[in-house]
């Protein structure tokens, strides 16, 4: 117990190096101020036809993750990589902790980082639609009919789209850990983790004309977790399951990280 | 001291490649002693610190601080160190006091009463609140000085800590030093590549060249006599040449401007003073010739020019 509070500590300036910065405040601004433009606009023009709270939150959302998943890449990058531009690395490491641990406490301070910026998403996207528009408890648009959870209750469907978007964050963190902790410089981490997001539809298209089974096992497909909600598939011609590709992704996430520990742990310092 | 010394280097190399950067160094370092580790740019002293604080491997050798090798018992072993590494780098946007506190909270047991005492050690008092990026570089090695010694490590390493200071801070720093080892029997180890610094601050120094271990000497005045015995000692008298002919038979004179030298022990040059002063010779001065650190470098290296 004593070392797990010391432990914690570590977590705690791992905290403390993120939001005393004024980049974190800025970027939680913009996630609150987004859902806010995008429901004042919804309100003005949904005036005669019929915008619901659901609705609202749900087209909210899927921009703000793409915001929150940039964020989090930039935050893992600068964790990670900025500790070196900066030379501080060498005074962090010169302590009584091992580098795994080190490591371990950016890598759970990111997580909660993730995990503060999507609970503020959904708490500010439901209030603000619910203020503007009332709230609806059974919303027709919602959820498609084929769907998995198709009848169920809007607060179902909307926890279970935050929770995959959420496992799809915590792997495409752990992507940006892994580049930021390889080399050494945020700006390489941060640029080649959003083009690999951003292109990855595309990678996944160039592959789709190969036409081979393998391409269920590459990463981009998958990251659309949330396809599954709507009772679709990521790739139409090679449909998988949800638990498959939960299983892809947890492959991903336990290589990425081994790759980001190898290379923080094994590495000499001489930044 | 029989003491078992703080650090200890044995045969510690480090190779990149085919290249050899540090060739079998190995040296101690004791309890209240204040150490250089003097060399030109570029002779392997960052790396040698580096290795010490684990912050690359070693290709052979091991080193031991505390009595716990960095190797093997890496926790152990810098749990009772403190350094800065190069430049005093420090979190630009947090303030010099949440520095302290970041560091603080990575080793065990240190209060808010231990920042503060150490906040006014350095004299940041005033300071000590606003952002690091405000500070001059002098006062970002204060605050590099505060991180160190926070936890009252056994072993203190500063990589050219006198970068950046003014003559009045490096002064200060040079007191505090010695007060460090002196009072907290903490060991100092200082790399620098200038000389006539490391010659104020330093008990002894270890010059290495292009990574070997050239030579480690002693600079106290008192503790190299007595080692060697024998003293350069200069005379000014009055009338040099009659003040030879007295003290003929005892060593070898030389003539300098308004006096003689000569090498001797230091009953010998007692003796030597009371019987000029028989003769009627007017003494007014006796000096002990101290080498200077350039002297002795140059000795060593063999007149190679360093900095």
């Amino acid at each position: 117990m004593r070392r797990l509070a010391s432990f914690w500590k570590l977590v705690q300036n791992e905290n403390m190096k993120i939001y005393r910065r004024v980049s974190t405040w800025i970027m939680l601004g913009i996630t609150v101020a987004i859902p806010l433009l995008v429901t004042i606009i919804f309100g003005l023009v949904a005036e005669d036809n019929n915008a619901n709270n659901w609705g609202a939150m749900m087209t909210e959302s899927e921009i703000l993750f793409l915001l929150v998943m940039i964020f989090s890449v930039v935050k893992s990058a600068e964790s990670v990589a900025g500790e070196f531009s900066r030379g501080t690395i060498k005074l962090l490491l010169i302590r009584p902790w091992s580098r795994a641990s080190i490591l371990l406490s950016k890598f759970i301070a990111i997580l909660l980082f993730a995990l503060l910026f999507t609970a503020v998403s959904f708490a500010v996207t439901w209030l603000a639609n619910v203020l503007a528009f009332g709230y609806t408890a059974h919303p027709d648009s919602l959820i498609p009919s084929q769907s998995p959870l198709a009848g169920s209750s809007p607060w179902l469907f909307m926890l279970r789209y935050y929770l995959d978007e959420f496992i799809v964050l915590a792997v495409v963190v752990s992507f940006g850990f892994m580049l930021s902790a390889a080399f050494r410089s945020s700006g390489l981490a941060i640029g080649l983790s959003l083009f690999l997001l951003f292109a990855g539809s595309m990678i996944t298209g160039l592959l789709m004309l190969a036409d081979q089974a393998w391409i269920k096992f590459v990463l981009f497909p998958h990251l659309g977790l949330t396809t599954y909600l709507n009772g679709s598939v990521p790739l139409s011609d090679y449909p998988t399951t949800y638990a498959f590709s939960l299983g892809v992704l947890a492959v991903y996430f336990i290589v990425f990280n081994a790759v980001s520990w190898t290379a923080f742990i094994k590495r000499d310092v001489s930044a | 001291m029989s003491q078992a010394p703080v650090v200890s280097l044995q045969n510690v190399t480090k190779r990149i490649g085919s290249r050899t950067i540090i060739d079998r160094l190995t040296l101690e370092v004791n309890a209240g002693e204040v150490f250089g580790f003097l060399g030109p740019n570029g002779s392997g002293k960052t790396t040698t610190i580096r290795m010490m604080v684990g912050l690359i491997t070693m290709s052979a050798g091991d080193i031991t601080i505390a009595g716990h090798s960095v190797k093997s018992a890496f926790p152990q072993a810098i749990s009772r160190v403190g350094a800065i590494v190069e430049n005093p780098e420090m979190y630009k946007y947090l303030t010099g006091y949440q520095n302290l506190i970041h560091f603080g909270r990575m080793n065990p047991g240190i209060t808010k009463a231990r920042i503060d005492e150490v906040v006014a050690l350095v004299g940041l008092q005033d300071r000590i609140h606003d952002k690091v990026k405000k500070y001059s570089l002098g006062m970002r090695q204060r605050l590099g000085v505060a991180q160190a010694i926070l936890h009252r490590p056994a072993l203190l390493i500063l990589d050219e800590p006198t970068n950046g200071l003014d003559p009045a801070g490096i002064r200060e720093l040079r007191d505090y030093l010695r007060k460090l080892s002196r009072e907290e029997g903490t060991a100092v180890f200082v790399s620098s590549h200038l000389l006539s610094e490391m010659e104020l601050m330093c008990d002894r120094v270890a010059i290495i060249q292009k990574g070997e271990l050239i030579d480690i000497r002693s600079l106290r005045a008192e503790s190299a006599g007595a080692a060697a015995g024998m003293e350069d000692v200069l005379f000014e008298v009055d009338r040099p040449s009659e003040a030879v002919t007295v003290l003929e038979g005892r060593g070898s004179a030389r003539f300098v401007e308004g006096g003689f030298s000569v090498t001797a022990d230091r009953e010998t040059i007692a003796d030597m003073n009371a019987r000029l002063v028989q003769a009627g010779i007017r003494v007014y001065g006796i000096r002990v010739k101290v080498k200077s650190l350039e002297d002795q470098f140059l000795e060593v290296t063999g007149g190679e020019t360093i900095g």
